[in-house]
């Protein structure tokens, strides 16, 4: 099997396909777990009190808003490479869920900012550095969007998409390189400052949110094959 | 406000919201595709 094997639209659809709804079932398991042991398990935080439990949705969409666009980034990078219609498909797809989690980062650190900080919104280097991270997923969606020719679309989104990665450092160093209101990082791989309880149930919601992208991603890379290869016989011929 | 079922309501409900919304559209999305795809079929079927 070559490489490419996986970049042909019609052999990627039928992957898809039966990939999608095991990740579906994986992420509803995983959230549901994440959020008993969130709830039921983790403790109350002696300051911050039962509002910390937001933190349980607002860090795993922060890192998955993140995450989504770097992988978003490395598929534009190799549909620019190697010309490839999947790879620019494949980043088409991913934009809207990465735009989705980075919007609910900001609404939900607005609704945990305001008990804890006593404001929604401060322009803060964390804080609108992630705010920027929204509008390049807006961007590259109108980009896409903007050209008749949808692989014209493919290449200028693209290189937003790449542009735009010089963000992703600047969101997680932030609250180093600059005196910011949001609190610096309680979970690295160097280990945690978190109760047991509180971490396993971040993880888990994390975990189900990456399996809800995966899945929601290659449900929209379907939808796309199918609009851009209707004319082909192999589309014709779908049962 | 101080209430913090207030916050929690909120930041947990407008997650549920988003997920729901984009799993709605992609289902949109999709029924649109297929559409199409048919037309194309009756287009074909036609000549």
């Amino acid at each position: 099997m070559s490489f490419f094997y996986f970049s042909s639209p019609a052999t990627f659809y039928r992957l898809a396909g039966s990939l999608a709804p095991g990740f579906f079932a994986l992420a509803l398991v995983a959230g549901l777990a994440g959020l008993y042991v969130g709830f039921a398990v983790a403790p109350t935080d002696a300051q911050q009190g039962e509002v910390y439990r937001v933190i349980f949705i607002h860090v795993p969409a922060a890192w998955m808003s993140m995450f989504i666009y770097f992988v978003m980034a490395c598929y534009a990078a190799m549909a620019l490479t190697f010309n490839s219609r999947m790879a620019a498909m494949l980043a088409r797809a991913l934009a809207p869920t990465g735009a989705m989690f980075t919007f609910v980062a900001l609404w939900t650190g607005a609704f945990w900012g305001r008990p804890t900080w006593g404001t929604y919104w401060v322009w803060d280097a964390r804080l609108t550095s992630e705010l920027v991270l929204l509008f390049l997923y807006l961007g590259f969606i109108a980009l896409a969007k903007a050209f008749e020719d949808p692989r014209r679309g493919d290449r200028a989104a693209s290189l937003l998409a790449i542009i735009g990665v010089v963000n992703l450092p600047i969101i997680y160093f932030s609250v180093q390189w600059w005196n910011t209101l949001h609190q610096g990082s309680s979970v690295s791989l160097r280990g945690t400052s978190m109760h047991v309880a509180m971490l396993w149930g971040m993880l888990l919601v994390a975990f189900a949110f990456w399996m809800y992208a995966i899945a929601a991603s290659l449900n929209r890379a379907r939808t796309l094959i199918l609009e851009r290869e209707r004319r082909t016989r192999w589309v014709r011929d779908l049962r | 406000m101080n209430d913090p079922q207030f916050y929690l309501w909120m930041a947990y409900g407008a997650t549920a919201a988003a997920l729901l919304a984009e799993m709605a559209w992609l289902r949109v999305a999709r029924a649109r595709a297929l559409r199409a795809v048919n037309e194309e079929r009756a287009l074909e079927a036609q000549d």
